[in-house]
């Protein structure tokens, strides 16, 4: 039978290494402890010889580096018809990239090319009768699934943050670089560009404190019982999650999670926020996390240090009162 | 030009969800407990606000589609009083999980056939959290793709469209794509409007045929849920007890505790 290979897919930003880039290193060895087989990874990018070394040092796995300058942009079908010629190989293999703007976008394009299962956002890996399954959020992140796959190969996607960066292994043997300068062509989409959006995000920095909004607050006239209760701490700031941005509660300077900001206050006061991990990503740093949530099964209670469930309308105006007597 | 949006039913998330005791998928909700899937509300919104542009200078028709059960027809029907011109129901009998895979190789084989210029979809389902429909569709049919497009400006002369797609630190990827195109639509590209009047007549009306999924396309199973299960709590949080007021006690003696006030 043939060796499983499992091969993380990195792609440039610039000359650091994509913070999410030594968590799928740590997935692959974990994947790799179950199911034997090697690890590799593919670079990406315009510039990528130093990158390649770094990670290869930094990693201990063996680095293909694909160079081009039409690959200094994202494209999603330049950099699959790229990326097949190296990942179209008999045997069982393991596509593992982040679940990020350009994993979850290059995922399925793999998936449909190489014949292969694709399951996304995966959060960790369960083991069982010798098949491999991926555990997954579901439902706002109430629900957790294990999905089982069914093909040979299985092209996955990373949750941002579900598993740790690995411990240094300098040295633990030779890794080879390799790089390359395939030919690359146009496709029937081009990236023209990166462009800064238009949104000026409210700087957390200062902030010690950070009371955010979910759409369980349920009215956007409830913001003033969170601003009051911003007001009891000196430096505070009031977060969103994406939901109440969308529903033009409050401004997108305000957004907390993966598409907005990702905060480490002291404390976080969570009201009417459900949790998905797409928030979560954004805020589970915090220091001491309190959730405000009427529904006892919201997922936002699997990361608090305190739970609160109760319906926020009422429950603040007495949590103000009690510390106006105090 | 003809455009395609496709639609999901999900169960509200916000309301109690069970397992079911096989242990795969949820428990069978009240048909009330379904509605369209808010991403969509976006696309299906990107289409009417594309219509409107050309009004009067090209005839845009907007087509839904769903994959589902019988149940799903409700929120076709949906999408009709939000303003779609058709809507189509790709039927499956199971009411649990249909993979990513299984659904939009249906709804490519149903698109194929109906020469569409432009296939949207929201970015991701409330209920399975994927991210995949979209760009599965476009990679079966060979179209292009953008994902998680959060402006779009179509020039349908030049079949062309330029996007935006959201991607981190607050940056934007501009992209260009040929048409036919398919688009995965993120949420806050524009405020979905309400049902109008006129089109909740029109849709209690009008006809939504069904299509039966085995006429479309084989079913391959590529991935499967094998396990629905409730998350396990981080250790060392708690749920504060008692009433209101003892809560808010506890609260502020801890915040205290930890010097946080």
């Amino acid at each position: 039978m043939k060796e499983m290979r499992i091969t993380v897919i990195v792609g440039q930003t610039g000359t650091t290494v994509p913070p999410v880039t030594p968590e799928a290193v740590s997935f692959a060895r974990e994947l790799e402890t179950h199911t034997g087989g090697f690890v590799q990874a593919i670079v990406l990018g315009n510039d990528v010889v130093g990158f390649a070394h770094h990670l290869a040092e930094t990693t201990g796995v063996d680095v293909t580096g694909i160079e081009s300058t039409r690959l200094a942009l994202y494209n999603g079908e330049v950099y699959r018809d790229t990326l097949i010629k190296f990942l179209e190989t008999d045997g069982p293999a393991v596509i593992c990239l982040p679940h990020m703007a350009f994993g979850f976008d290059l995922a399925p394009r793999l998936a449909v090319a190489l014949h292969a299962s694709c399951v996304t956002a995966a959060e960790a890996i369960r083991f069982s009768n010798g098949r491999v399954g991926f555990v997954r959020s579901m439902f706002n992140g109430k629900l957790k699934a294990e999905v089982t796959t069914l093909r040979e190969k299985v092209v996955v996607t990373l949750m941002p943050g579900a598993w740790s960066r690995p411990a240094r292994r300098p040295g633990s043997r030779k890794q080879s670089v390799r790089i390359v300068k395939p030919d690359v062509f146009p496709s029937a989409s081009q990236t023209v560009g990166i462009r800064e959006s238009d949104k000026d995000m409210l700087n957390f920095d200062d902030a010690d404190v950070i009371v955010a909004a979910g759409r369980g607050i349920g009215n956007p006239l409830n913001i003033r019982l969170l601003k009051d209760l911003a007001a009891i701490f000196s430096k505070s700031g009031i977060g969103a999650s994406r939901a109440v941005c969308d529903l033009g509660w409050l401004s997108y300077r305000h957004q907390i999670g993966i598409t907005g900001q990702t905060v480490s206050p002291r404390l976080y006061i969570a009201c009417g926020i459900s949790g998905a991990m797409q928030h979560l990503a954004g805020m589970k740093e915090s220091r001491t996390i309190v959730a405000i949530n009427n529904d006892p099964h919201a997922a936002i209670f699997q990361v608090a240090d305190y739970g609160i469930v109760e319906n926020l309308e009422t429950f603040i105006p007495i949590l103000l009162s009690e510390f106006k007597r105090q | 030009m003809k455009t395609l949006v496709c639609v999901k039913q999900v169960p509200d998330t916000e309301a109690l969800l069970s397992i079911d005791p096989g242990g795969k998928w949820i428990a069978p909700q009240d048909a009330a407990a379904f509605r369209m899937n808010r991403f969509d509300e976006f696309a299906l919104e990107e289409a009417m606000r594309i219509k409107e542009r050309f009004s009067g200078r090209i005839d845009v028709s907007i087509d839904s589609v769903s994959v589902g059960p019988a149940r799903v027809r409700p929120t076709l029907k949906e999408s009709l009083a939000r303003g779609a011109d058709n809507g189509f129901h790709i039927r499956v009998e199971e009411a649990g999980y249909i993979s990513p895979f299984d659904t939009a190789t249906l709804i490519a084989a149903f698109a194929e056939k109906g020469g569409y210029d432009l296939i949207l979809t929201g970015v991701m389902a409330e209920d399975d959290m994927a991210c995949l429909v979209g760009s599965l569709i476009a990679e079966i049919l060979g179209y292009p793709c953008a994902t998680a497009v959060i402006s779009q400006k179509i020039k349908a002369e030049e079949r062309r469209i330029d996007v935006e797609r959201e991607i981190e630190a607050g940056c934007r990827e501009c992209l260009q794509l040929d048409l036919p195109a398919v688009l995965t639509i993120q949420s806050g590209i524009n405020s979905p409007r309400y049902s109008s009047l006129s089109n909740v007549m029109r849709a209690s009306r009008q006809k939504i045929p069904t299509i039966s999924a085995e006429q479309l396309a084989a079913r391959q199973k590529t991935e499967q849920v094998s396990a629905l299960f409730y998350p396990e709590k981080r250790s060392g949080g708690k749920i504060l007890e008692g009433t209101p007021r003892e809560k808010a006690q506890v609260l502020l003696r801890e915040l205290h505790g930890k010097a946080l006030i």
